[in-house]
């Protein structure tokens, strides 16, 4: 070759091939996103941060932050469940009309939650004499009875064995229930659809999955949508430390040295936490490699009219006075959070039950095929 | 001449003798080559000092000025463009001149604009440790030094491209392929990133895509590419041969543009899929051309490589880079997709090429540019300080990139399980490993020492000679 304009030309057009994939068809991709609003509020996300988190996201950025903590959750799977919410209109009161219980049984629904889950076993409901007056009743138990002939039937043919040891009764006698996890679309869709079908109230619900969340660093994956507000997006590389992408709404127990809140509240102490980690990480976690951000505090009470709430860091050692850019690299951590709902990135949905979380579902109920 | 296909009936009859060109290249390749090995030497020890707060958070605490956060960007920054890309131009001025058969234009500008340059890093470094960093790896230096730096770069370019053009010897041998394409490549990526970046912002995670694909350009074509041309320049004449299978070597150039532009994106998490799918593949596929154009260089030195080696200690270099550079390729391939991501596994891939692809290409090459420029002799002063820095860079650049890479396969496990003690084994459980990369970067500052002692001895016996003859 002799040329040189030749290899210069042949160069520069790699690099317009690499540059208008590399570099321009994101920009066409990406560059009109907008803050989406989340359902149900006025607000959208991400949301403009505030100043104080804004001068915080220069301190984090300045002080080299990103070099250590990534701020983005990964998700290795996205799969689908359904729930059980509620019997439906169509329940029939097993127990006398004057004797003022209630013994609410949807049979149609007994059927649909059969067919659902063919790992469990249907009790028998028989029609208690007191109804058996009752003409619509005898009626849906006679329906009854010919379904569950059928489905033995349809089970036989399977070669499905019910189990009697767990029943869809009692799945049914306790709401919400799972009724199925951690499946595919498809099966889940199905599943929904037959329990719509027999009058109850089912919705699909959603299980992000994969080691991050797990671990309860965040609520889904997080996505580009995420990181609209920030200039520069530091996503870091390198996770020396945890993942700060959630650190705003994280639970204390899923912090690297997991801590208890002794208030209820909550806020104030999680603030307190942070800035007792900047001035001194091993304070809280005595294995923790972060370098202490000391120099944002003031040892002695600075002389200015309004010096600030003192910051008690431990309890033998006088108090400490954080200066404004410490308050402001808490602000900043306080507005991380990914718990919010995107259409590219749904959130599960918290069961709506009154008493204490349900017991975790097992790691998978489908049923065996066939 | 060098080992380059002679086309002696094509050089005209004007040029320059060997002298000559040697002569005009004195200034400024010399004052880069040094800066450049001073650099190597502040940034090998700024990585120590960082590497040490890895596992010892105790040590320098209490100055936000040497925080690891600062110290590390720093680091890697004063590497990247006081020591790479520094000797770079000084291997692309020399090897331009010799190759072309010209005397360099405007040496004196040349070495004003290297001087602007330096000046530039400078800034740029306490920019870094005073906390302006942009946030983008490798290009972290704040605005008020990026554009210096461009605009030092561009004087260099120029000039590089007008001896270029100037060249007696027609035929562009490959190393000048390599040199052009790198020299042409590098304005382009760093004004882009620089304008998408820092002046007219592109919104949310496209600017981690342009700051990852203006890093790959930076390691996988310009740094990797000028340690190519040392390596095509080096090899063909330590062993005394002209270069086997030229063919070879041009499908292995054309490939590497084509396909080395697109890697280095595999581990951005929050972008669409098809960014890391894409890279990954190409990942895979610059294999190919690299395997091509070090198959080309093996099959020149067959069957005298370890004759060369015992007897030259640049051909040692030569062949450490060719090693280093098939290692990074293939382990970049093969372990730098989802599992290693967020971990030390992609930052050994930073440190690997500059100091090891490049950092011994070039260290190679200034051991025997440097006594060329000075006495005139083929062998630098102290042959036992030449060994010294080979074997320090070689086992510095090994045991950072072993450390890193081990204590990234480490945090990969904890990653990728559920397991909740994330401070047990992922902080505290890597910290051996990293203190192996603390020795590397020692054993590196121990080469950039031993070489800036064999051309300080150089200079001095250059000096004697002029300076004791004139009186």
């Amino acid at each position: 070759m002799r040329y040189g304009p030749i290899i210069g030309a042949g160069a520069l057009f790699s690099l317009a091939c690499s540059w208008a994939a590399l570099v321009m068809a994101p920009q066409l991709q990406l560059g009109d996103l907008s803050p989406a609003p989340i359902p149900n509020t006025p607000d959208f996300h991400p949301a403009a941060r505030p100043g104080l988190a804004a001068q915080g996201a220069e301190v984090y950025r300045s002080l080299g932050c990103y070099q250590c903590h990534t701020r983005a959750v990964r998700q290795d799977q996205l799969l689908f469940g359904a729930r059980l919410n509620g019997i439906g209109p169509k329940a029939i009161n097993l127990e006398a009309a004057g004797s003022g219980k209630t013994n609410l049984v949807n049979l149609k629904l007994l059927i649909a939650l059969a067919k659902a889950r063919p790992d469990l076993g249907l009790a028998k409901v028989e029609l208690p004499p007191t109804l058996a007056a009752d003409t619509n009743a005898v009626a849906a138990f006679a329906q009854f009875t010919t379904h569950l002939t059928l489905l033995k039937h349809a089970d036989h043919k399977a070669g499905i064995v019910r189990t009697n040891s767990a029943t869809v009764n009692e799945l049914a006698g306790k709401l919400p229930a799972e009724i199925l996890a951690k499946v595919g679309p498809e099966e889940a869709e199905r599943v929904v659809k037959l329990l719509s079908d027999s009058g109850a109230k089912a919705e699909l619900v959603i299980y992000n999955l994969g080691p991050d969340i797990a671990r309860g660093w965040g609520a889904r994956r997080s996505v580009a949508r995420d990181y609209l507000n920030d200039a520069p997006v530091l996503l870091g590389s390198v996770r020396v430390g945890p993942d700060l992408a959630s650190i705003g709404t994280r639970a204390p127990e899923k912090f690297a040295a997991p801590w208890k809140f002794a208030t209820s509240n909550t806020a104030t102490e999680l603030e307190h936490h942070l800035l007792v980690h900047l001035y001194n990480p091993r304070l809280l976690a005595p294995a923790s490699t972060c370098p202490s951000a000391s120099y944002l505090f003031d040892k002695v009470k600075p002389e200015v009219r309004y010096a600030g709430e003192p910051l008690v860091v431990a309890k033998e050692s006088p108090p400490v006075f954080p200066k404004h850019n410490a308050h402001a690299l808490v602000a900043y951590l306080l507005t991380q959070r990914n718990d919010v709902s995107l259409p590219e990135a749904p959130v599960p949905s918290v069961a709506k039950s009154a008493t204490a979380k349900p017991a975790a579902p097992a790691d998978t109920n489908a049923p065996s095929k066939p | 001449m060098t080992a380059a296909q002679p086309s002696s009936q094509n050089a005209c009859a004007t040029a320059p003798s060997v002298a000559e060109v040697e002569a005009s290249c004195r200034l400024p390749v010399l004052f880069l080559a040094f800066s450049g090995a001073a650099w190597l030497l502040t940034g090998v020890v700024l990585a120590l000092l960082a590497s040490v707060q890895l596992y010892n958070p105790t040590f320098m605490e209490g100055c936000a000025w040497v925080t690891y956060g600062r110290l590390r960007p720093a680091a890697i920054n004063a590497l990247t463009y006081g020591f790479a890309l520094q000797s770079a131009f000084a291997l692309a001025l020399w090897l331009i001149a010799r190759l072309g058969r010209v005397e360099l234009s405007a040496p004196l500008g040349l070495t004003i604009a290297a001087k602007f340059w330096n000046i530039a890093v400078t800034v740029g470094v306490f920019g870094i440790l005073a906390g302006d960093a942009t946030g983008f790896d490798l290009l972290e230096f704040p605005l008020y030094a990026a554009l210096p730096l461009f605009a030092s770069y561009a004087c260099i370019a120029a000039w590089a491209l007008v001896t270029l053009h100037r060249r007696t010897e027609r035929e562009l041998y490959v190393s000048l392929w390599f040199v052009l394409a790198a020299l042409l490549w590098f304005p382009w990526i760093l004004s882009t990133a620089q304008g998408l970046l820092l002046v007219w912002q592109v919104p949310g995670v496209v600017q981690a895509i342009v700051a990852g694909w203006f890093g790959n350009n930076l390691l996988q074509i310009v740094l990797i590419g000028f340690a190519l041309a040392v390596l095509f320049y080096f090899v063909p004449k330590t062993v005394n041969r002209p270069l086997a299978n030229p063919g070879l070597a041009r499908a292995g150039f054309w490939l590497l543009l084509l396909i080395g532009g697109w890697c280095g994106l595999a581990q951005l998490a929050p972008v669409p899929a098809w960014i890391p799918a894409v890279s990954g593949a190409a990942n895979a596929l610059v294999i190919v051309p690299v395997l091509a154009l070090l198959v080309s260089l093996w099959q020149t030195a067959e069957g005298k490589i370890g004759e060369t080696c015992k007897e030259n200690a640049t051909f040692r270099f030569m062949l450490g880079a060719s090693i280093l550079l098939l290692g990074v390729t293939l382990r970049t391939a093969i372990f730098g997709g989802h599992f290693t991501q967020f971990t030390f596994f992609d930052t050994a891939r930073t440190d690997i090429v500059v100091l090891g692809v490049f950092g011994l290409a070039a260290l190679g090459a200034l051991h025997h540019i440097v006594p060329r420029l000075t006495t005139g002799e083929d062998e630098l002063p102290s042959e036992g300080l030449a060994d010294l820095s080979f074997w320090a860079a070689l086992l510095g650049v090994i045991a950072v990139g072993i450390g890193f890479t081990f204590a990234g396969v480490k945090q990969a496990a904890v990653g990728a399980s559920t397991n909740d003690k994330f401070l047990e084994f992922a902080v505290t459980g890597t910290a051996n490993h990293l203190k192996l990369v603390t020795v590397g970067y020692g054993a590196l500052a121990v080469s950039a020492l031993a070489f800036l002692a064999n051309f300080a001895l150089a200079a001095r016996r250059c000096c004697l000679n002029c300076c004791g003859g004139a009186r």
